[in-house]
């Protein structure tokens, strides 16, 4: 019975070394943008000049530079990882954002629109002397005006016309213009004599036209200068907004999405502040999608990461809050193990009812997580809250009870420390103990983990109980390490974000910093783009809402192949990583954030 | 008539392993084609790449001489080719009509007419011979009836052409005489049948050519009347291969598991396993026959403290082990070679070596100060891999690549290597080939005659009889005979008690239990 298997010629060293190689040169690359964006980005002296300036905060630029190494590794370990997988999530996403372009420049082709839209004035400028007529709309040296195609009324106006009273012979000018600087109508004028000929159009001034009159403010304007008049009577000036073209509607549109996707793609590393909250925000979704991944590998659909997140932040502001004079090396530790336990409970709980009552684990942390919000808001509404408040948030934690900061001016926090440590832990939970090969056994296939004689009712308990642990020290950075307070909505669907995160990285714990990373980018890169790009804030939503259901429907498609390839002998499989999950819902929440 | 042709079939899965290396298949209109070939010779995969679920890496595949492309099984079975799958592919919560009829309604968008699906089958398993229960659970009933669902479920579809990946792996002998009278009759009705095995008694009953696989290759393609076993099985294996095992006599020794009054009460009320008492001892090989669906399934559940008892009493070497659930029994050194080796025996996405560890991952030595000790269990991979010729590069692959055979020789090792002092082997050489069958019934008799205790449980006769020291036959849930394996106990004489036409007397057993 000696038979070897049949293989292709072992590929060359060159070719196994090639996953190693990439992920180096990405993780030195991705560290070394980033950090050049975000001091400055122009130019390499600009960027020079920006560390110069912080020079007395040195310790600030070594801490960047090493959480951006840290962005680097989870470059790297994302491809090393995934290998072929990685190439099919970078696609996804590059997809993703592609048809989010398409998206948003089709919403923007309503941006060209300011230019037939707004109010205007028209006047008659002239030396002579004003004639008065009752029959007339306006007189010499007056203006009139008016708003055209405004938004929301019953029949807004497309074109208008005044009349006014002229003389043979006088010289006058008549212009067209935006009626204030928000107004960037295009126009164009005509004027009718009395006998119904035009005798004068324009649709522009040029520049010295707008130095010359004190009305004009752009060369959108229109003026028709000089003309004589050809005799007595009632003149009309006929004013309407220039007809858009095709290639105008376009360009404004590109010119727009350009914008509002430069804000959106570099705007989370154009400058510290912004990148710090990018940063804290990937690391509660990392945290969150580490606590999912876990009970996903045990193919249990619990939602529970959200209560147990409320309990965590709970528990440990309490603890932060009545700290009083202890120093902070002895609160954070007691609050950051208060907050795990708490989890540990609260995971606890649903897993015993899954396991032994054979409770539904989804509707039963569904159930739990309502309970926990409202028992988190009870308790800071009524215990926490200082009388003299005006909003509904504890006071700020003392001093000691917050997680010391990395970068000053910033909430990234030694919570990047935490999150490394519990990536490590979850690897190896998974990965190197007893109760990580029973996690992935039952999750793989339950009958074969009975019959091997593991007892999954204990383990299918733990796993939920043991991605609480998680849970809990996200919520526990949520408010020692972000707000340094307790306030309501602290979480607002985290647990959802983390599954997204979680199935991207096919819940394998050394990819979640990468996805929890690049989620946490777009999230943050969605509110820059909110921000900065003359968008409205639905439109951003719905962008960030197709390229979450983009991303998720890979996730999905990879969990929907695996699920096939139980079912279906010997599938071509992939060799390295297996998702492991069961069904998935999906909701984008918008996460409101404080402002930078 | 040339009908399906495979041209120089080349097939490298992604990880590097060559399943087809030149492949050439002729099948002609109406003829019964068996293939062979020993575990991971590459047949499921050329029936893969026949039925669309594999993309050839070259090669071309010629219909009526006309060239074809078949991406997916759809296109297959627009083509009328249908496929019954080694490993089952149904839906278990649904019955056994509606799996039938699913394949098709789906595709119209229709909602499924209950009704008409029961009707459906019902004509259909007559038309064909083929009996089968439309309103029960796929889940709940016996794996032969599986089989025959599969086998509607393609024919519904309008198959002509139908590939049956080792039908017979999980049919008892009835059901396999039951088969080949149906698979007779779609030819007679102009049907074409490919079929898989590795008994080779039955490609010369049944079919008309047989082609023979080895390593990737086709070694040749021959009339069934001008072949032989042997030459068969020289063929496929490259030598000789030895059908007979040499079971020495030996005097059995202390008793290793009694069993007491067992009975087992399913959840409708209905006993199952009723009122059983027999004992296994040291150096003895204790067979059960009987045609499947009478009670063995549920005994070995019970055994394997996969199921408690109703009442009765389970010990072993002694030791009272009733209800100690799966690891208890493990804990008491008993192995367990299941049944349905895809539900029970594997978990196909995880790696080999983990899946060689399921029973002991938590004691020493792979378990270190609290730690798995990964490099122990990449070496007891490695170990078993090459110990018990598993056909694979190495133990971090996902069982789910390896062959279905070589996925059974996993659980045979695993099994095997746990140092049991009693093995409950049902179906073990089910889906090996011949040369594997060799060793492992070699191995079971070698063992046994170290001390070893086992009960074997097959659905094949000659199996039973050619392994066991002893025999117990099991109808409607209770042993209605025992006999010593003495030669001149036949076939027909345990058939009579196996289909409940005899049965002995609790006096006549009573010396023999
Ligand atoms: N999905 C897969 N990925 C990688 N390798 C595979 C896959 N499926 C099969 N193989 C490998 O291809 C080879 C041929 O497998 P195949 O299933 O065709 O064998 P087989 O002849 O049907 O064997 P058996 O009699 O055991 O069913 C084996 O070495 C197997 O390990
Ligand atoms: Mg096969």
């Amino acid at each position: 019975m000696t038979s070897t298997p049949r293989r292709t010629p072992p590929s060359a060293p060159a070719a196994r070394l090639i996953a190693p190689l990439l992920a180096a040169v990405f993780a030195i690359g991705v560290t070394f943008f980033i950090t050049y964006r975000i001091f400055g980005g122009e130019t390499l002296d600009a960027v020079m000049q920006a560390i110069n300036d912080r020079q007395t905060e040195a310790n600030d630029f070594a801490a960047i530079l090493f959480i951006n190494a840290l962005v680097g590794i989870s470059v790297a370990l994302f491809i090393v990882q995934l290998r072929r997988i990685a190439l099919r999530v970078t696609i996804t996403v590059v997809v993703a954002l592609i048809f989010g372009f398409i998206m948003t420049t089709v919403f923007n082709l309503d941006s060209a629109n300011r230019y037939i839209r707004g109010e205007f004035r028209v006047s008659v400028v002239t030396e002579a002397e004003v004639i008065e007529d009752e029959a007339a709309d306006m007189e010499y040296g007056q203006a009139r005006g008016d708003d055209f195609n405004r938004q929301g009324v019953l029949n807004p106006i497309s074109e208008a016309a005044y009349t006014f009273a002229g003389r043979q012979g006088d010289l006058i000018n008549v212009l067209a213009y935006a009626a204030n600087r928000r107004s960037e109508v295009d126009l164009q004028v005509e004027l009718i004599a009395p006998d119904g000929t035009s005798i004068g159009a324009s649709n522009f001034a040029t520049d010295e036209q707008v130095e010359q009159f004190d009305d004009l403010q752009s060369v959108n304007d229109a003026i028709i200068q000089g003309i004589t008049l050809p005799a007595d009577g009632l003149y009309t000036i006929h004013v309407r907004p220039q007809d858009l073209q095709t290639g105008t509607i376009l360009s404004e549109a590109l010119t727009n999405t350009r914008g509002a996707y430069e804000a959106f793609l570099l705007g989370a590393i154009s400058r510290v502040n912004r990148w710090a909250v990018w940063i804290q925000d990937a690391l509660t979704l990392i945290l969150v999608g580490l606590a999912i991944s876990i009970v996903f590998r045990a193919r249990q659909f619990s939602l529970g990461a959200e209560g147990q997140l409320y309990f965590g932040a709970l528990v440990s502001g309490v603890i932060a809050l009545s700290g009083g004079a202890l120093p902070g090396w002895i609160i954070i530790p007691v609050a950051l193990v208060a907050a795990m336990t708490a989890g540990f409970l609260w995971g606890l709980l649903p897993g015993i009812l899954k396991a032994y009552l054979n409770a539904n684990e989804l509707v039963s942390t569904l159930m739990l997580n309502t309970i926990a919000v409202r028992f988190y808001e009870l308790v800071l509404t009524f215990q926490l809250q200082p009388p003299e408040a005006g909003y509904t948030a504890s006071s700020d934690y003392p001093l000691s009870g917050q997680l010391p900061v990395l970068v000053a001016n910033t909430q990234v926090t030694i919570a990047v420390f935490i999150v490394i440590i519990a990536v490590i832990a979850v690897w190896l939970l998974i990965t190197r103990t007893p109760l990580g090969y029973e996690i992935r056994t039952a999750g793989s296939n339950l009958k074969f983990a009975n019959y091997g004689g593991i007892n999954t009712k204990r383990t299918i308990m733990l796993s939920l109980a043991v991605s609480g642990i998680v849970a809990g020290l996200a919520g526990a950075h949520l408010g020692m390490g972000i707000h340094r307070m307790l306030i309501l909505n602290i979480s607002l669907g985290l647990a959802f974000e983390g599954v997204v995160v979680a199935l991207l990285a096919r819940n394998n714990p050394l990819v979640i910093p990468f996805t929890g990373l690049l989620y946490a980018y777009l999230r943050s890169g969605a509110q820059f783009m909110e921000r900065d790009a003359n968008i409205s804030f639905e439109i951003v939503r719905i962008i960030q809402a197709v390229i979450i259901l983009l991303i998720t429907a890979e996730a999905l498609l990879a969990f929907v192949q695996s699920r096939r390839k139980l079912t279906t002998p010997a599938e071509p499989s992939t060799p390295t990583t297996t998702m492991e999950s069961p069904r998935l819902i999906i909701e984008s929440s918008a996460g409101e954030k404080k402002n930078v | 008539m040339t009908l399906l042709q495979a041209k120089d079939i080349v097939k490298v899965y992604p990880n590097g392993v060559i399943a087809n290396n030149g492949v050439n298949l002729t099948v002609i209109k109406g003829e019964i084609h068996a293939i062979v070939g020993e575990n991971g010779a590459g047949k499921s995969t050329l029936m893969k790449i026949l039925y669309g679920l594999e993309q050839p890496t070259s090669g071309s595949i010629l219909l009526d001489d006309k060239p074809v492309t078949i991406h997916n099984p759809q296109a297959a079975i627009d083509l009328g080719i249908g496929m019954v799958h080694q490993n089952f592919m149904l839906v278990d919560s649904f019955t056994v009509a509606e799996n039938i009829a699913l394949g098709r309604e789906s595709v119209r968008g229709v909602a499924l007419d209950r009704k008409k699906a029961v009707a459906d089958t019902e004509q259909l398993a007559r038309d064909y011979g083929l009996s089968v229960d439309p309103t029960a659970k796929v889940g709940d009933v016996p794996v032969g009836m599986r089989q025959r669902v599969e086998i509607l479920k393609a024919l519904y579809r309008g198959a002509q052409i139908l590939i049956l990946d080792e039908p017979t792996a999980v049919l008892t002998p009835k059901e396999t005489t039951d088969l080949f009278a149906a698979i007779r009759s779609l030819v007679n009705q102009g049907k074409t049948v490919i079929f898989i095995t590795h008994k080779l008694r039955e490609v010369m009953e049944i079919s008309d050519r047989v082609t023979v696989m080895r390593d990737a290759r086709h070694v040749g393609t021959v009339n069934t009347f001008q072949t032989s076993i042997a030459e068969l099985a020289r063929m496929m294996v490259g030598r000789e291969v030895f059908m007979q095992v040499d079971r020495p006599p030996v005097t059995p020794g202390q008793p290793v598991l009694q069993v007491h009054n067992l009975t087992f009460t399913n959840e409708a009320g209905r006993p199952i396993v009723r009122n059983v008492s027999f004992t296994v001892r040291e150096k003895e090989i204790v067979g059960i026959a009987g045609v499947e669906g009478n009670g063995q399934t549920e005994l070995i559940e019970v055994l394997t403290g996969l199921r408690p008892p109703t009442s009765g009493s389970i010990q072993v070497e002694g030791k009272e082990v009733t209800g100690h659930g799966a690891r208890g029994m493990r804990e008491a050194q008993v192995a367990h070679i299941p049944e349905d080796r895809l539900t029970n025996g594997v978990a196909r996405d995880v790696s080999i070596a983990d899946n060689l560890i399921v029973d002991r991952y938590y004691r020493e030595p792979f378990k270190r100060s609290g730690l798995l000790d990964l490099n122990q269990i990449r070496r007891n991979g490695e170990q078993l891999i090459e110990q018990f010729g598993i056909l694979v590069e190495n133990g971090d692959q996902p069982v789910a690549s390896l062959s279905g055979g070589n996925m059974q020789k996993v659980i045979v090792a695993r099994e095997f290597s746990s140092s049991p002092h009693l093995l409950i082997a049902a179906q073990p050489t089910r889906g090996v080939d011949i040369g594997a069958i060799e060793f492992i019934h070699q191995q079971l008799v070698n063992k046994r005659s170290d001390g070893l205790a086992i009960l074997l449980v097959s659905a094949d006769l000659q199996e039973v009889m050619k392994l066991s020291d002893r025999i117990l036959v099991m109808y409607n849930g209770e042993i209605a005979a025992i006999f010593p394996n003495t030669p001149d106990l036949t076939e027909e004489k345990l058939g009579l008690y196996m289909l409940g036409a005899q049965r002995q007397s609790a006096e006549e057993m009573e010396g023999l239990r």
